[in-house]
């Protein structure tokens, strides 16, 4: 047999010829790894920036998002479980669309960004990867939405085109990416710290899940690990989790919960905690670390007030505010 | 007074409604075993409502 070895996630897949990885797009073609859905995305949106979300990073303006079928990971609670746990072959529509086609829209539509999304952009890399070095030559950022379970080398390659990434990082527990998302926590860890290496500016998700992750002290751990590793201006968002897919059995994160959570990391050092997926949270809201000045006012996915400086800083005591502004 | 027109030949019905039937189920079998197209459905980029509103995370 003329198996091969797909090194791009820690997954390690070894492919027999005409099989499939764990990520069901990644195939054994006469010997050669092949990713069936390159160029044949099947989601292409026009979202704003903080739906991302990315909160320091060119705030209210659109991106051009799209993903491709399938996923490295399989969450039980996922919420975009009809594109990413399926392949190519299994999706209704695809949308015929070379890199060049996908910047040639982006820019049309007025977009300064392409976000890689949805599912999990790494299992499409190689498109991924093309789009961003075309979208780079012609002036437009990339952004990586991703859960990062990715291998250090191909993960270094990619941060050469890549501006910006939001950090899915599930929980600060092991069992839990075993159980939950049949992943493993280090290799994420290992991509955030190289992510930020490289260069990139990072944001962290976290969704909070009621009684599965949602421990103070697990949220301590996290939140001193971000801050020592990464850096306590990295801003870090709880995302209020709805029951979905093949976790139904547990209700929506409480309010209080999120609210305890954002304490928490902001006591353990953090100067921008933000809470998601709850309309009208004043956690949502950029402020000053320094004197609680309201620079950014969010509504839903919407900007509604805006009050940095030019230069990304706070109007009443001039403290720089960390991000990517223009 | 007329007697009520009688049907002089009740298996004949039978037989109209028996040969309707089979042609109905022969026709149906025959749908299903057409070969369909297989796979998503390829769209021009250009077709793509990019502003409608999705569920999508991320």
């Amino acid at each position: 047999m003329n198996a091969v070895a797909c090194e791009l996630c820690p997954r390690g897949c070894v492919i027999p010829e005409g099989g499939a990885g764990d990520c069901r797009i990644r195939v054994n073609l006469a010997g050669k790894l092949r990713a069936t859905t390159y160029g044949r995305p099947s989601a292409i949106h026009v979202d704003p920036m903080e739906k991302k979300p990315l909160y320091h990073f060119r705030p209210g303006s659109p991106v051009f998002s799209v993903a491709t079928a399938g996923c490295n990971l399989h969450c039980l609670n996922c919420q975009n479980w009809q594109l990413s746990q399926r392949g190519g072959e299994e999706m209704e529509q695809i949308y015929r669309a070379d890199p060049a086609q996908l910047v040639e829209t982006a820019r049309r539509e007025g977009c300064q960004a392409i976000a890689y999304t949805y599912s999990d952009p790494v299992v499409f890399y190689e498109y991924a990867y093309d789009s961003a070095e075309l979208a780079r030559r012609h002036g437009l950022s990339n952004l990586f939405i991703t859960a990062a379970y990715i291998r250090p080398a191909p993960l270094r390659r990619l941060c050469g085109v890549i501006d910006a990434a939001n950090v899915d990082l599930k929980a600060f527990d092991d069992g839990f990416y075993r159980r939950v998302s049949s992943a493993t926590l280090q290799p994420v860890l290992d991509a955030l710290v190289l992510m930020r290496e490289e260069g990139l500016w990072v944001e962290v998700t976290n969704l909070l899940i009621p009684t599965l992750n949602d421990d103070l002290a697990m949220i301590r751990r996290m939140a001193t690990w971000i801050r020592d590793e990464l850096g306590a201006q990295t801003p870090l968002h709880f995302s209020r989790f709805h029951p979905q897919y093949r976790m139904r059995n547990l209700p929506p994160t409480p309010a209080a919960t999120l609210d305890r959570a954002r304490r928490e990391a902001m006591d353990s050092g953090l100067d921008y905690v933000y809470v998601g997926n709850v309309m009208g949270h004043e956690g949502s809201s950029t402020f000053c670390p320094v004197d609680g000045t309201l620079l950014i006012r969010r509504t839903g996915f919407w900007v509604t007030e805006n009050n940095l400086t030019a230069e990304g800083r706070c109007p009443e005591c001039d403290e720089p505010i960390p991000g990517v502004w223009k | 007074m007329m007697k009520p027109k009688r049907n002089d030949n009740p298996s004949r019905e039978r037989r109209r409604f028996l040969g309707l039937l089979g042609g109905g189920l022969a026709a149906g079998a025959s749908l299903a075993l057409l070969p369909r197209e297989e796979g998503p459905r390829e769209r021009d980029l250009r077709e793509a409502d990019l502003y409608r509103p999705h569920p999508l995370a991320g």
